[in-house]
């Protein structure tokens, strides 16, 4: 009994001492709100103490723009996420599988899962028919279908097929012993609109154009450039301007290259020229010496991150390149191992004379491609050997190089991707607990590390020593408030490595709080659009390399950031697109190709009467669609049966499919198990869409 | 593409860690950014480990006590004030955690949540912090110790503010001496006494015990206890000077009879002496404008027998914050209910505008209790202490001298209030190893309290 009372008694003072700290913190935001009026009464009272010295002109301008900085940056971030998440699931229907009876399901990716089991990209809800019965992916000029092993097997035209076999318009595909006829899409760029909760939000954004969220970004760079060039060094002032403006100049031009000649929504690149405005800032300001080979690396990653999308738009080449990639990456690791020179404790530099290179940056490119598989290997070989033995070597190198803050993004990422191709938990588990164990190893083995460890969570005991870059930083984001204290005016940019691993201290400290967690929001962010965008890629090609790289860039700003900031221990990884470095900026863009490469929506503009062109221009740059226009006229033609009629009506009344006694005469040749057949698959489907396609018309 | 939407998880995790990790750190910087800013290498508002450029602390009559103009510190004119006022102002070089350079740097250097460090033109935007201590009286104070070490408080019992508060040993601010050079000279000179410190209350603790007499005792006023000058309880000896022979609680109180009070501790028990001393602000931290004092600690709750009637008179292991001790008086002069001190005087804040924000009360004794204390307090003034030592002061008081063991002198204590309406002052001394506490700690109080009551009716 007195045990009980004892507990209780614990337990009502351990939630007291939670309740009785409300108040405090309670009152230490009071006493913060206190302040406020207290620095304006003091303002009023002596301002002709602050105007009795003469001014210089940049203190008046700081003194104003510091406050517009925040609000424009709060703009431009709404801006470009809204349209990004516009338009809801829309993609393109690129065929139909026809069932005995008129339902039509929509095929809508290049690789299609098909199957019993729910989680299939067509569901034929039948029993015998496999979990995972088959995959049919376009490629290489046509139609494939692939046996998973299913137990019914599969046929085309009646024909059995060995593991993989083509499929042409108008073929039946017989799963099972079930028949389907498989049809072309529809000539018009389809968008088929869920509705969503969230669609008067989304509705929102529509207004935004892209043109005038440039000219705020323009503004935000000229203005940010301008309290530079006044704040830093006189002698490095000319060429940070110089700097800016020949950046500004290329934003605008590759905006005209992009509206002009692509269909797709532009915000993400202007996200991205946000935070390489920001590199730009934190480099004039901590060091202005670099500036030309910073910019010099963005408009390489600009014409990198164009060429690896020209590269992509047919997996198939995606493929190719992959292997290309991966062997030069083995030439690269090996180079580095050999030639590597050490800076800041890592080896992990190579010295080409003229200019130094991070040769593992450029490796992550190839990494990401090395995930890729097509959906039908995906579902077939559970394979993972050769992947892994790639990302073996790569984390092995890295732990050579004692480079432990790549090996860990190489090792989180693989870890993201490898669950994506084997879904199998077991394998991860063993694989993540021997890496475990491995870096528990690499950690007590290397002092250089260890102490890092040791600092971790204690920093201001160490205040400076150990904990010396992350008290700074700390120090520095207080020092800097919401709005900051203006570009090149901080002290963190006399530290060591402030401009690579302290970033977000120089983004606080010079640009505000507010500013700095807009950055990683946009690192964030790209990670909900690689996940938003994945459930409409047409290739797992897409998917899985656009959340290999958002993978890379999340950990990478987990390192980054937190590091800085003492919620994980100091590893030294750059901040996506906003550190210093050059292999860093050009491997970031070419990693953003990947994720661009997964939207396949059209923007508004191109929509309506710009639908179609927009198709064209497709098939005029060379790139055939799957469906050739020609064939689907054609086809349509053949094979009226009067489909549309009965879509309409189902479309109307939305009833359990096949509703009106006038359907069901017309096809009471159908036995009871083929109609209990259509309503699952018409259920199992979701959402009719696989009818409305054709009811829309 | 279904499936490896569902396999996508690995992503949405690391994006939902970064989110969680981001309000982790906003938390962080909402709670401990102004701690951060105000470390001494933060070049933005030090230089060589000084505050820059800040607002001037003020007492309650204009006197500048402390500024600092381009990292050149200026503190008072007289030394006196600088030593008396030390522990308030601060060493520049923050080594006195409870000082306003320390607690209240952010106000003085002008830094803020939304503005962080900025400086305009290189002048902060920091501000004055007025006080409501009084210089003169701290001086005053200060001397009266003369060199010994201890603290002296008084405040006003009906509004908080603090008048004085001194802490001995000090030093002067702006030539600082090597204190870690002389460890006996300095013992604790970066502490405020009145505020960090804990001492064996000794027999100013019976005013805890009598309250609790006052409240569960139906018979306290007529009960007669005899004292033969000894007495054994289980054991343990417990002593008196001398004999006292037959006293009633008020007498009791007024000779601070040692064994009367073990008879109370022991009748009333362990419990109710702990939860009297809790409502009277022990085992629990008293906040002086968000600065903590120590905790002052009793625990009789489970004692019996000699540690229970020890601990009844303020010795067994009880000890006492002189701040939060002064509070208990103040409460008792207020007819039982509290009112926090403080001594930062919140003039250009909004909170002003809220009638006695921040301000907090609490009722901890009875109005019946409190008034039958203040008679009991006032007869040991008038029967014991002598009234010509406090003329005019209508002094209400209690002495304490607490053995601290060893061959070292006892702790002198005198703690009390002036039950005056114009002069509603509260306050204690300590003197460390002082020796008897009516004679010494009271000789402080009276000279403190003289130079305050003319301050106060001379407005």
């Amino acid at each position: 009994m007195d045990n009980f009372i004892d507990s209780v008694g614990n337990l009502t003072e351990s939630t007291a001492s939670i309740l009785g700290n409300i108040p405090a913190w309670l009152g230490s935001i009071l006493a913060w709100l206190g302040n406020v009026p207290v620095w304006f009464g003091d303002m009023k009272a002596s301002v002709e103490g602050y105007l009795a010295d003469p001014i210089e002109f940049v203190e008046f301008y700081t003194f104003v723009v510091r406050w517009i900085f925040p609000v424009l940056t709060s703009i431009i971030f709404v801006r470009c996420i809204m349209p990004l998440l516009q338009g809801g699931v829309s993609s393109r229907i690129w065929g139909f599988l026809e069932i005995k009876g008129g339902y039509r399901i929509a095929v809508r990716h290049w690789e299609n899962s098909i199957g019993r089991s729910k989680l299939s990209d067509i569901v034929i809800n039948l029993p015998f028919v496999s979990r995972s019965h088959a995959v049919l992916s376009y490629g290489e000029g046509g139609w494939h279908i692939t046996d998973l092993e299913s137990t019914g097997g599969v046929l085309v035209n009646g024909e059995k097929v060995e593991r993989t076999g083509c499929v042409q318009i108008g073929d039946t595909i017989s799963l099972s012993g079930a028949d389907f006829l498989f049809l072309p899409g529809d000539e018009n760029c389809e968008s088929l609109k869920k509705e969503s909760r969230f669609d008067w939000l989304l509705k929102l954004g529509q207004g935004f154009t892209s043109g005038k969220t440039l000219l705020m970004i323009l503004m935000f760079q000229f203005f940010g450039s301008v309290q530079l060039c006044l704040s830093i060094n006189e002698e490095w002032a000319g060429k940070a301007a110089y700097t800016f403006s020949i950046y500004m100049l290329s934003e605008c031009v590759y905006y005209f290259l992009l509206k002009k000649f692509t269909k797709k929504y532009i915000e993400l690149e202007l996200l991205i020229y946000f935070l390489c405005g920001m590199n730009l800032f934190v480099v004039a300001a901590a060091a202005p010496g670099q500036l030309y080979k910073q910019l010099a690396a963005i408009l390489l990653g600009l014409v990198s991150y164009s060429i690896i999308q020209i590269l992509i738009k047919d997996p198939g080449l995606g493929r190719k390149l992959k292997y290309a990639l991966v062997a030069c990456s083995v030439v690269l690791i090996i180079l580095n191992l050999t030639l590597g020179e050490a800076r800041f404790g890592a080896r992990n530099w190579i010295n080409l004379g003229f200019i130094t290179i991070q040769p593992m940056e450029f490796v992550k490119v190839a990494f990401v491609l090395a995930g890729t598989a097509t959906l039908d290997k995906l579902l077939t070989t559970r394979n993972l050997t050769a992947f892994i033995g790639f990302s073996g070597a790569c984390i092995g190198a890295l732990i050579l190089m004692r480079d432990l803050g790549t090996s860990v993004i190489f090792f989180v990422t693989f870890l993201v991707v490898a669950f994506m191709r084997s879904g199998d938990i077991r394998t991860i588990a063993l694989i993540s607990s021997g890496a475990a164990l491995g870096a528990f190893a690499v950690v007590s083995f290397l002092p250089y590390i260890a102490s890092r460890f040791q600092a971790w969570g204690h920093v201001w005991q160490y205040a400076d020593t150990i904990g010396f870059q992350q008290t700074r930083t700390l120090i520095a984001a207080a020092s800097g408030g919401l709005i900051g204290l203006g570009g090149g005016n901080g002290y963190l940019v006399g530290i060591a490595a402030s401009d690579t691993d302290l970033v977000f201290g120089i983004l606080s400290e010079e640009w505000g709080f507010l500013i700095a967690m807009i950055v990683v929001l946009i690192v964030v962010f790209l990670a909900f659009l690689a996940l938003y965008l994945m459930r409409d890629c047409k290739s797992s090609f897409y998917a899985i390399s656009a959340c290999g790289a958002a993978s890379i860039f999340i950990i990478q700003t987990i390192l980054n950031v937190f590091g800085s900031l003492d919620l994980l221990p100091l590893t030294g990884v750059t901040l996506p697109f906003v550190s210093n470095g050059g292999s860093s900026m050009v491997v970031c863009w070419a990693l953003l190709a990947f994720i661009k490469a997964s939207d396949e929506r059209v923007r508004p503009g191109f929509s309506g009467a710009g639908a179609a062109a927009a198709c064209d221009e497709d098939s005029d740059n060379g790139y055939s669609d799957p469906i050739n226009p020609v064939d689907l006229n054609v086809a349509k033609r053949n094979d009226a049966r009067t489909l549309t009629n009965l879509f309409q009506r189902k479309g109307k009344g939305n009833a359990a499919f096949p509703g009106s006694s006038a359907a069901e005469s017309r096809y009471d040749d159908r036995d009871e198990f083929e109609r209990w057949f259509d309503e699952e698959t018409a259920k199992q489907n979701g959402d009719g869409s696989g009818g409305k396609g054709g009811a829309e018309e | 593409m279904k499936i490896l939407t569902k396999r996508a998880f690995g992503l949405l995790l690391l994006a939902l860690i970064l989110l969680l990790g981001l309000s982790v750190f906003t938390f962080r910087y909402v709670k401990d950014a102004r701690a951060w800013a105000q470390y001494p290498t933060n070049k933005h508002l030090f230089q060589n480990g000084q505050l820059l450029t800040t607002g001037e602390i003020q007492d309650r009559n204009g006197e500048v006590l402390y500024r600092a103009e381009q990292g050149v510190q200026s503190y008072h004119s007289s030394d006196t004030v600088r030593k008396a006022l030390m522990h308030t102002t601060g060493d520049s070089y923050g080594n006195v955690a409870t000082s306003v350079q320390v607690a209240f740097g952010d106000r003085l250097s002008g830094w803020g949540p939304v503005n962080g460090a900025y400086r305009f033109n290189d002048k902060s935007f920091g501000t004055d912090v007025t006080l409501t201590l009084d210089a003169e009286l701290c001086a005053e104070a200060f001397q009266a110790l003369k060199g010994r070490k201890g603290a002296v408080g008084v405040y006003n019992y009906k509004t908080g503010e603090i008048l004085c508060m001194v802490s001995s040993p000090s030093f002067d601010p702006e030539h600082h001496p090597d204190v870690a050079a002389n460890p006996e000279k300095y013992d604790g000179a970066y502490l405020n006494r009145l505020i960090s410190a804990a001492y064996t209350p000794g027999s100013i603790f019976k005013l805890v015990t009598a309250a609790a007499a006052i409240d569960k005792m139906p018979d306290y006023d007529s009960k007669v206890f005899h004292c033969e000058g000894e007495k054994l309880i289980d054991g343990d000896k417990v002593t008196c000077p001398s004999p006292h022979g037959e006293v009633t609680l008020k007498q009791a109180l007024a000779v601070s009879c040692n064994i009367a009070f073990a008879e109370i501790s022991l009748e009333l028990g362990g419990q109710t002496i702990q939860s009297y001393a809790e409502k009277a602000g022990f085992n629990a931290n008293l906040e002086v404008d968000g600065i903590k004092a120590a905790r002052g600690k009793i625990s009789t709750a489970d004692a019996k027998g000699g540690d229970l009637a020890w601990a009844g008179i303020g010795q067994y292991n009880d000890t006492a914050n002189p701040l939060t001790f002064m509070a208990y008086m103040g409460s008792i002069a207020n007819q039982g209910v509290r009112v926090n001190p403080w001594f930062i005087d919140q003039n250009s804040s909004l909170l002003k505008l809220l009638p006695d924000f921040g301000v907090k009360k609490k009722r901890i004794l009875t109005r019946e209790t409190a008034e039958t204390l203040k008679t009991l307090m006032r007869n040991n003034v008038t029967e014991e202490y002598g009234e010509k030592n406090y003329k005019e002061l209508e002094l209400c008081a209690k002495s304490g001298t607490a053995e601290v063991g060893g061959d070292k002198a006892p702790h002198a204590w005198f703690a009390g209030f002036m039950n005056r309406e114009d002069c509603p002052l509260a306050f204690v001394v300590i003197v460390e190893n002082g020796g008897s506490g009516s004679k010494v700690a009271g000789a402080v109080a009276a000279k403190v309290l003289k130079a305050a009551e003319k301050k106060l009716t001379s407005d």
